[in-house]
């Protein structure tokens, strides 16, 4: 596609642009491929705003006869205004960012053309591997091996080329295995608790249908997991209706008879649809100007949103317990096992295992149970809450684990080694980037279309010295306990940040946590040289 | 809770071993209480205390003239109780000794802090009679013709909290001297005689005429408080208040003078029928602003609204609606938002004039609020205190009457947790300014514990004279002697100073937060991970401490230096006690209210 086909008017003069916590300022507006750029007309403010296209959520026109007003709403919350001289140059504009924000073809979009001057095609991308993962966590090699089969992703689209799976069971078995599984995604090992050998494994419903199809490589497989142990759990993430509704439409649960040793525990969480319209709601909410702000408690409580919190947090909980104190291996799977699958699997990890609070630590755990575990982004992120378009697959699932990652960082002040901005960058980023990291839907899709050749690594910038010193948490101390959060609604938050996050308020805690974590550098360096 | 950091003198405490029952210190369970020097046992008894958490938990009770303590017996069930008696409200008798069913025969407690405890005794031999005649006498000790706590407690502490705050040193700080008006106002009257003086009191609520509360350095304009004018149904004048309130204006050339009035316009017209009112236009070069703030008895029912949902249990299903339906967020956006208005006229250089009914409840929350955004010496350990004992204690905030302390009339119609919801304000504020104040939560948490403990003097009597007739200072301690004996435990470790600067908080619902870590603090699955934090801020205190010390070094090494290469060059080096990593200039944040 040529870009400049959809740029008809590509620089307008005196346009007055108004966002938030600043004043209305005059200038000139150009519009590149991926960038809208407003210079301030005043020379010595220096003021540009510079927006990634791919940010923009919906534009809003308002045309009068000599000018137009463009209402443009971020994916990251934020709401400009722009008042352009000129009908027709409003409405070509409007028209550019229509077409530009959302680009249907990946290799079209930014992160394919930025290219900083300070970094390289050839820096490593990402921060590990599943080889490096598996080479990592020897106590586990006695039982568990590193299988190739999907090397040419074959076996399974959405999973990476080389998965942890029991030693007992061959590469032929798994590939039965995974015609059993939606999308092929059979039970893999997720995580491994040091403290007492047991598992984490995840995978997608099996596929039994109404008439109870059974496939015995899969029960081998699940059954070889818990080797040595009397009992499993699997924590299914739809209640039980659902599950037996899904047999309907092929899918289905493991049922007791074939599945002896594992014990089923349904946990209902939305998803889809739901949760994206609980996300609209919320959004709208927050961006009530009334001044009285009625019933302020009643919208965020009909929202629902923190209710997913609360559901995502005490599922995670479940699961997390199964493990540490009832010393069980647990599967998990919903349906496609590619959304809340992998939330509550994320979540359980960092409840307990240290190695994940680590900023390090846990980027490493997003990019092993996100990115490389086949969460698809692009789907689910191509647009955010003020979108009017309808909605297809979007889902804020990797929203929702950031928020109760804060949640987690909230109660537990001391626990996590990185700090809120993370979450603020990284619940940007996934929506619009200059990255490669959250393009595409599964590790094959950005193996065709060379991510990891023609893009830069997020991950990998964040743990730069600079970037990394602004991510750390300053009261962080290591700590070897599991930590237990409180899911009652009383314990959960607004994530204010995040959802108040273009307000005076909001912006001045931000501007003080950043003082607070210089100072304790600062006591750091002196007391201590 | 805290054990006292006391130097005790051995002779008191060894008499007080002696003289308290050896049997008591036979009982292993209840060997680890620390009694306070002069603390007495009163009874002590096994018993089974109904948690609402961990269901019924054998222990023992002990009753002191101090305190119910409880201690489980099982250890698996380690639950502890250490309340101070003057928390208790009500203590009343449940089931009978035919009451059918486990544990339906024993003591209902109500709490004046948020927590109801429940206790279960053996059936048969009138077994709850001993305890709870006792326990009733000593929860209320007033209305038993026995003393308050404060009055018998033997405790020692390294400093004076009665010397915190002295009144003309506070407004020496304040450049009070350099105002040559306003001493007119508050001691000697300007121009008129002291007669003129008794005809403003005459016209004022119960005799509070309006005086001067605190005073801008720079602008000279003034907080003055005060009761509601007399006005009545007839719409009553008085010449003496009208050119009062006028030469408060005048004092700094306002050009016009902001009444704000904390009620709601209906509740002031309808005061009029008692006699009460508002300022009307006679008052030339006046605005009247009312600040829709409701009265003691919609608060102490809010409050309660709020207990009824976080205990003992918390409302799961409806938190936020049921929130909602409370309305105490609602208040303290009201409370907060009228203090940032006072605030902010003040800080533009106009003069105001706070009150409400009688001016001891609403108005010293807006002032005490308003003082804390526009002077940064009240956000300090120490000031917070001096703020306290000036706006709350010496201008007459009824305490006895609000807290009830040591009458058994738990229905009183005077209770309300105004003082508390004054707190509340401040931890909204601290939370919205995380390096502003010097103190942290646990100071305003110990404050609200002894709010109601009667174990210091700090808060007891309604006014001064009172506290004189009852030589309260000599005769009892003042919780700022616990405090300032130890202050680590208080301090903010991000504390940075700043002194010029006006604090807004904003006063929106969005921005408010309910205080979880006082409202809901005894339900342990809720508590916050209090500790360690604590534990952390400590060694960050430490931290900072040592941060400072080396960067004195440096820079007496620097003018050691310097002074040697060229004598007299003046250091540039930052000064240690402004912390000095904090370089940005804020805007100030402009307040939607």
């Amino acid at each position: 596609m040529e870009f400049s086909e959809h740029i008809k008017t590509a620089n307008v003069e005196d346009v007055v642009l108004q966002q938030p916590l600043h004043p209305p300022s005059k200038g000139t507006l150009c519009i590149t491929s991926h960038h809208l750029l407003f210079s301030d007309r005043e020379e010595d403010s220096g003021r540009q705003v510079l927006l990634l296209l791919r940010n923009i959520d919906a534009v809003e026109k308002r045309a009068t006869e000599s000018s137009g007003t463009l209402v443009i709403k971020c994916k990251d919350l934020r709401v400009l205004q722009l008042e352009i001289p000129g009908m027709e140059q409003c409405l070509n504009i409007a028209q550019s960012i229509e077409t530009l924000s959302c680009l249907a073809c990946v290799a079209e979009m930014y992160p394919f053309f930025y290219r900083p001057s300070n970094a390289s095609l050839r820096d490593q991308w990402g921060l590990s591997t599943p080889e490096r993962h598996y080479t990592e966590m020897e106590a586990l090699h006695e039982r568990w091996r590193l299988s190739t089969v999907n090397q040419d992703y074959s076996v399974c689209p959405s999973y990476p080329p080389a998965v942890i799976v029991p030693k007992a069971i061959g590469d032929d078995a798994l590939k039965m295995a995974a015609k059993f599984r939606q999308g092929g995604r059979f039970p893999v090992l997720c995580y491994y608790h040091r403290k007492n050998g047991m598992v984490i494994l995840r995978s997608s419903q099996p596929l039994t249908g109404a008439n109870r199809k059974r496939c015995i490589q899969d029960e081998l497989l699940l059954q070889a997991a818990i080797e040595g142990s009397d009992k499993g759990y699997i924590i299914d993430t739809r209640s039980a209706q659902q599950a037996q509704q899904a047999r309907m439409m092929g899918g289905g649960f493991e049922s007791k008879s074939c599945y002896s040793s594992w014990k089923r525990l349904h946990r209902h969480m939305e998803r889809g649809k739901t949760l994206q319209e609980s996300l609209i709601k919320l959004v709208e909410a927050c961006g009530d100007k009334s001044p009285n702000m009625d019933r302020w408690l009643s919208k965020l409580e009909n929202s629902k949103w923190l209710s997913h919190v609360q559901t995502a947090l005490s599922t995670a909980g479940l699961l997390a317990e199964c493990v540490e104190r009832d010393g069980r291996s647990v599967l998990v799977h919903g349906s496609e096992g590619t959304g809340s699958t992998l939330l509550i699997s994320t979540l359980a990890q960092l409840i307990m295992d240290p190695s994940c609070r680590t900023l390090e630590g846990f980027l490493t755990l997003l990019e092993r149970e996100f990115v490389q575990a086949g969460h698809p982004f692009q789907q689910r992120c191509s647009h955010s809450a003020f979108s009017h378009a309808r909605l297809q697959q979007e889902c804020p699932v990797f929203l929702l684990l950031l928020d109760c990652v804060w949640q987690l960082w909230y109660q537990f002040p001391l626990a996590l080694g990185f700090s809120e901005a993370l979450l603020l960058r990284l619940a940007t980023e996934a929506y619009s980037s200059d990255y490669g990291t959250f393009l595409c839907n599964s590790d094959m899709e950005r193996c065709a279309l060379q991510v990891k050749g023609k893009t830069h690594c997020l991950f990998r910038v964040l743990l730069k010295p600079r970037e990394r010193e602004q991510y750390t948490n300053p009261l962080y101390e290591p700590n070897e306990l599991a930590i237990w959060p409180s899911v009652h609604p009383q314990s959960l938050q607004l994530w204010r940040g995040f959802f108040l996050r273009w307000t005076q308020q909001t912006l001045h805690l931000e501007l003080v946590q950043e003082d607070i974590r210089n100072m304790v550098i600062e006591w750091g360096k002196l007391a201590l040289s | 809770m805290a054990s006292p950091v006391s130097v005790y003198n051995s002779n008191v405490l060894d008499a007080h071993i002696s003289s308290t029952s050896r049997e008591s210190l036979k009982m292993e369970l209840l060997a680890d209480v620390t009694l306070l020097p002069g603390e007495e046992r009163i009874i002590d008894k096994d018993i089974i205390y109904i948690c609402p958490f961990s269901g019924a938990v054998k222990g023992k009770v002990l009753i002191t003239n101090y305190r119910l303590y409880f201690k489980s017996s099982d250890a698996d069930v380690a639950v502890t109780l250490d309340v101070p008696l003057g928390t208790i409200s009500r203590v009343e008798k449940m089931g009978g000794v035919s009451s059918r069913g486990e544990n339906s025969y024993g003591l209902d407690i109500t709490c004046k802090d948020m927590r109801n405890l429940r206790f279960a005794l053996k059936q048969e031999g009138h077994s709850r009679r001993d305890i709870f005649e006792l326990l009733f006498k000593h929860a209320f000790p007033i209305s038993h013709g026995l003393p308050l706590f404060a009055y018998v407690t033997q405790e020692k502490y390294e400093e004076n909290g009665w010397s915190v705050y002295r009144p003309v040193e506070e407004l020496r700080r304040q450049n009070y001297e350099l105002c040559d008006t306003y001493p007119a106002v508050l001691a000697v009257p300007f121009k008129c005689k002291e007669e003129d003086l008794r005809r403003v009191a005459s016209f004022r609520s119960r005799g509070r005429i309006p005086v001067l509360s605190w005073i801008h350095r720079e602008n000279r304009a003034a907080i003055a408080r005060c009761s509601q004018p007399l006005v009545g149904m007839s719409g009553k004048r008085n010449k003496d208040d009208e050119r009062y309130l006028d030469l408060i204006r005048d004092a700094n050339d306002t050009a016009k003078l902001t009444i704000y009035d904390a009620r709601p316009n209906v509740n002031a017209v309808a005061n009029k029928a008692t006699g009460g009112g508002y300022e009307g236009d006679e008052y030339h070069n006046a605005e009247l602003v009312f600040l829709d703030i409701h009265n003691i008895h919609v608060m102490r029912e809010s409050l309660k609204k709020l207990k009824d949902i976080v205990y003992p249990n918390v409302e799961e299903s409806h938190w936020l609606s049921s929130l909602e339906s409370t309305h105490w967020l609602e208040h303290i956006k009201l409370v907060l938002s009228g203090a940032i208005q006072v605030a902010d006229k003040v800080s533009s250089g106009n003069s105001v004039v706070v009150h409400c009914s009688d001016g001891w409840d609403r108005t010293a929350q807006l002032t005490s609020l308003a003082m804390l955004m526009l002077d940064s010496h009240y956000r300090t350990l120490k000031g917070l205190q001096v703020l306290i004992e000036k706006e709350w204690i010496s201008f007459g905030h009824k305490f006895t009457s609000r807290i009830g302390h040591g009458d058994k009339n738990h229905a009183d119609q005077d209770r309300s947790p105004i003082f508390v919801q004054f707190m509340d304000c401040v931890w909204q504020m601290s939370k919205q300014f995380p390096t502003a104040f010097e103190f942290n939560e646990r100071l305003l948490l110990t404050i609200l514990e002894h709010l109601y403990s009667c174990r210091f003097g700090t808060f007891l009597y309604n006014c001064e004279s009172a506290r004189e007739q009852n030589a309260l200072r000599q005769k009892t301690v003042s919780l700022w002697s616990l405090v300032n004996s130890k202050t680590d435990v208080y301090l903010n470790p991000f504390y940075t100073p700043e002194s010029g600067r006006v604090l807004y908080p904003v006063a929106s619902m969005r921005h408010l937060e309910l205080w979880v870590t006082y409202y809901i603090r005894w339900n342990p699955r809720i508590r916050q991970q209090q500790s360690p934090v604590e534990q952390r801020y400590l060694e960050l205190l430490a931290l900072r401490d040592e941060y400072i010390k080396k960067l004195e070094e440096l820079r007496l090494s620097d003018s050691s230096r310097l002074a040697d290469d060229s004598p007299g060059a003046d250091t540039s080096s930052p000064s240690p006690a402004s912390s000095p990593t904090r370089q940005r200039h804020y805007t100030h944040l402009h307040t939607p209210f």
